[in-house]
């Protein structure tokens, strides 16, 4: 069974865990059945054609899985996945003041 | 709303004024106790942002899970993110909406003329369309 470890802010979509262990022998294996068990977590990762999200990066161990083989990527039961965002931004030259946008 | 401890603000102003007049950005490690988030640990990562980073900055993403990786260790949950807004108001910017995820608090300090300015927090939603202000305290002393 190979570890996923759940971000912070999805715990409340997987019964507050902070790491589930789950069968699969590929990425796209452990990932499906993450969100079996979770549903709602399907929402947070994927899009509704089934994509992972632009913002999702999945890390085998230390690795991102988009220099691996990605989804295709083998999961040993000692494996431990890692669901990380992308995260950037910055400010144009002019802001306005407080409010969001 | 979300609430900053002296240490973790000390460490997010001081990041944040020594890169002026670039970005600065980092992570919050801290407890969630029903809606509120109480941010214990602030931690500095390089912006990774390739260009000139006036007014960008990026996190590597496996920055953000050592950053991930420290917390769990010390009990602690990755609760937010925070950046800086060189001689600009510390709003939520169209680039910060589009580059954003909906999981964490989105700290923002407006630094002028190299000194903190003011700050505030926002909560993107999941399709990235907007980011209400959250309830933002921290030391005044």
């Amino acid at each position: 069974m190979a570890k996923v470890l759940i971000p912070t802010p999805l715990r409340q979509f997987a019964d507050k865990k902070d790491s589930v262990e789950l069968a699969g022998t590929t990425v796209a294996e452990v990932m499906a059945a993450l969100t079996e068990q979770f549903p709602t977590l399907r929402k947070q990762l994927f899009t509704d054609e089934g994509k992972l999200r632009s913002f999702v990066n999945v890390y085998l161990n230390d690795e991102d899985i988009r220099y691996l083989k990605k989804d295709a990527t083998p999961v040993a039961a000692t494996d431990t996945l890692s669901i990380v965002p992308s995260i950037a931004g910055g400010a144009p030259a002019v802001g306005l003041a407080g409010g969001s946008l | 709303m979300i609430n900053i401890n002296k240490s973790s603000w000390d460490l997010m102003v001081a990041h944040a004024e020594k890169l002026f007049p670039n970005e600065c950005c980092g992570a919050m490690l801290g407890n969630i106790d029903g809606d509120v988030k109480n941010v214990t640990q602030a931690v500095a990562i390089e912006n990774s942002y390739t260009g000139a980073q006036g007014a960008r900055y990026e996190l590597r993403p496996e920055d953000l899970l050592e950053a991930d990786r420290k917390a769990r260790a010390a009990g602690l949950d990755l609760i937010g993110i925070f950046h800086s807004h060189p001689d600009c108001d510390a709003y939520f910017s169209k680039t910060d909406l589009e580059n954003s995820c909906p999981w964490y608090s989105f700290v923002v300090l407006s630094i002028k003329g190299g000194k903190f300015d003011h700050a505030n927090s926002f909560l993107p939603n999941a399709e990235q369309t907007d980011a209400p202000k959250e309830e933002l305290t921290w030391p005044k002393s």
